[in-house]
Order: structure tokens, then sequence, then C-alpha cells
């Protein structure tokens, strides 16, 4: 806290803190680079899904099994984070320390409910005979949602600690890159959901 | 410090400004989803037009992501934006690559 005080009466702090250092501008730089690569990782397990998402071994095929409500309300939610994300990233450059963690919570609750609707969908496919190993749809289906989920884990995860880090530093030239950096990969989990919508749940449902 | 001349870096300045931006490409975001959804739930238009139709909200979306909430409009993001295309490139050839195979 003591910290951010400091910051905060320091009237040169520069517009944009995260890219204030050099070593803030090469970790954002890193982080793009580590992007595009992710770009090819989802795009492999989209080309994959749309390959075999016919092949469905006698089982439930998607038309039967996606319910356009649910994916609805956790289009919402995801959508909503990535808002309150970006107003977070925005009170940390206007160095509002306090406006910053609540926009920071609100991200990670949002983010915490789309994984609990994840789960609750994930169970009841398995009820439905819809698995990893029950076909080639299964598999692939689980591999691209489930990796988009595991990417969501880690964003909470990852931007919960950073909160605990800010909480104990303030919002310096250190911390700015770091949460600056957990809010471009919670917008690329976006990014990835909105083409996770439209190719799994909307394409499944048209047949 | 405090006596330097310093122009550049009023930090509070514009800011409602920029949140007014973020609300409106939010909504913006909100309803190219509703419009995706709406396709396919209310049969609005043949079924051979829904894949292209979605396909091009979905990208109009990801822009909009990419260029307001990721801030690739900004200056000094040029090989930010250099990765990401590279990215893409390669992320598209995989995937039709993959599809067609």
């Amino acid at each position: 806290m003591a910290a951010q005080t400091e910051v905060k009466a320091n009237p040169n702090m520069p517009n944009h803190l995260e890219t204030a250092t050099l070593d803030g501008k090469n970790k954002v730089l890193g982080f793009w680079l580590f992007l595009g690569a992710e770009t090819v990782l989802f795009a492999c397990l989209f080309g994959t899904y749309l390959a075999l998402r016919n092949q469905t071994m006698g089982g439930p095929d998607g038309q039967e099994l996606f319910d356009l409500k649910l994916v609805a309300a956790a289009t919402a939610i995801l959508l909503t984070s990535s808002l309150t994300s970006v107003l977070a990233m925005m009170k940390m450059n206007q160095l509002n320390y306090k406006a910053m963690q609540l926009w920071l919570g609100i991200t990670v609750l949002l983010g915490a409910s789309f994984l609990g609707l994840e789960i609750y969908e994930f169970i009841h496919y398995v009820h439905e005979g819809h698995t990893f190993m029950s076909s080639a749809f299964g598999s692939s289906f689980y591999a691209l949602v489930g990796t988009h989920g595991a990417h969501v884990t880690f964003g909470i995860i990852w931007i919960s600690t950073l909160m605990i880090q800010a909480a104990k530093r303030g919002i310096t030239k250190e911390t700015a890159p770091k949460l600056f950096v957990s809010s471009l990969y919670w917008h690329f989990i976006d990014v990835v959901w909105v083409f996770i919508f439209s190719l799994v749940y909307l394409l499944g449902k048209v047949g | 410090m405090a006596q330097q001349p310093n122009t550049s870096n009023h930090a509070p300045s514009g800011s409602s400004e920029s949140a007014t931006k973020h609300v409106l490409s939010f909504l913006l975001m909100i309803a190219l989803t509703v419009v995706a959804f709406a396709l396919v739930m209310y049969d609005i238009v043949p079924t051979n037009m829904i894949l292209p139709l979605i396909l091009v909200l979905a990208t109009i979306q990801v822009f909009l992501q990419l260029f307001t909430f990721m801030h690739l409009n900004q200056k000094g993001t040029a090989f930010y934006t250099i990765f990401m295309v590279t990215g893409i490139l390669i992320a598209v050839v995989s995937a039709v690559g993959i599809i067609l195979m």
C-alpha cells in the first residue's frame, strides 16, 4: 500500500505504465509472439474438430446435445469479463488501485462462473453418452473446448495471484506489465470463445 | 521531479472518453453475438448461408477485440500486429489443411 501512494504522488508517471520500462516493453512484445503461437494451436484443434465432428459412432451428435441457452449465457459471461478486464487496465493506468482490484475481482468471478457452467455442461454430456473416448467427435470436441477451459482456469489463477501481488506492492512499473499481459491473455481467451460458440455450438445446431 | 515540464503524462484526462469507447465496442460485440445466435435459432437465412455469415460475424468481433480491448489501434504496436498476422496466416493454412486432409 505504501508503494501505491508513492506512485500516486509522482506526477511523472507515464501514460502507459505497462511499457514504461524496457522490461515491460519486452514482456508485452514477447506475449504477443506467444499469442500468435496460441492462435496456431487453437486453429489446429478447430481444424481437427471440424474434420471429425460428424464421426459420432452412433452416439449423440451436436444437434441433440448442445443447449444454445446455456451457450448464450456462457458467452455473455465471458464477453462481460473481457470488458471488466479492459476497465481494470484503464484504472491501472489512472493509478486507481481500488477500482482496478474491484474490476479484476469481477473478472475473476465471471471467469469462475463461466468455468462452472462448462463443468456442468461436460457432466451433463457424459451422462448423455458423449465422452472423450466415445467417438472421434467426442475426442475432438473435448480436446478443443477442454483446452479453452484449461486456459480459462489458468487465467483465473494467474489474475488472482497478480491481485495478491498488487495488494502487496501496489501499482508499480514492475507489477503493471504483468497485469497488462494477463489482461491480454484474458481477451485472447474471449477471442477463442467467439470462434468456439460460432463453429462448435452454432454450426453444430445447424447440422 | 515535480517542476519538470510534463506534457504527455496526464493519465486521468480523457479517461472517461476511453471508457465510453470500450463500453460501445462491448455493446457492438454483444449485438454481433445476438445476431449470430438469432440466425441459427430462428431460421432467418437458408442453411447453407449460415456458416459464411457466422464466420464473418465472428471475424468482425475478433477484430473489435484486437483493436479496442487489446489496443492494437495504438501507436508502436507494429511488431505485435506482425506476430499476430503471422500466427493467423499459419493458423488458417493449418486449419484448412487439416479439414481438407
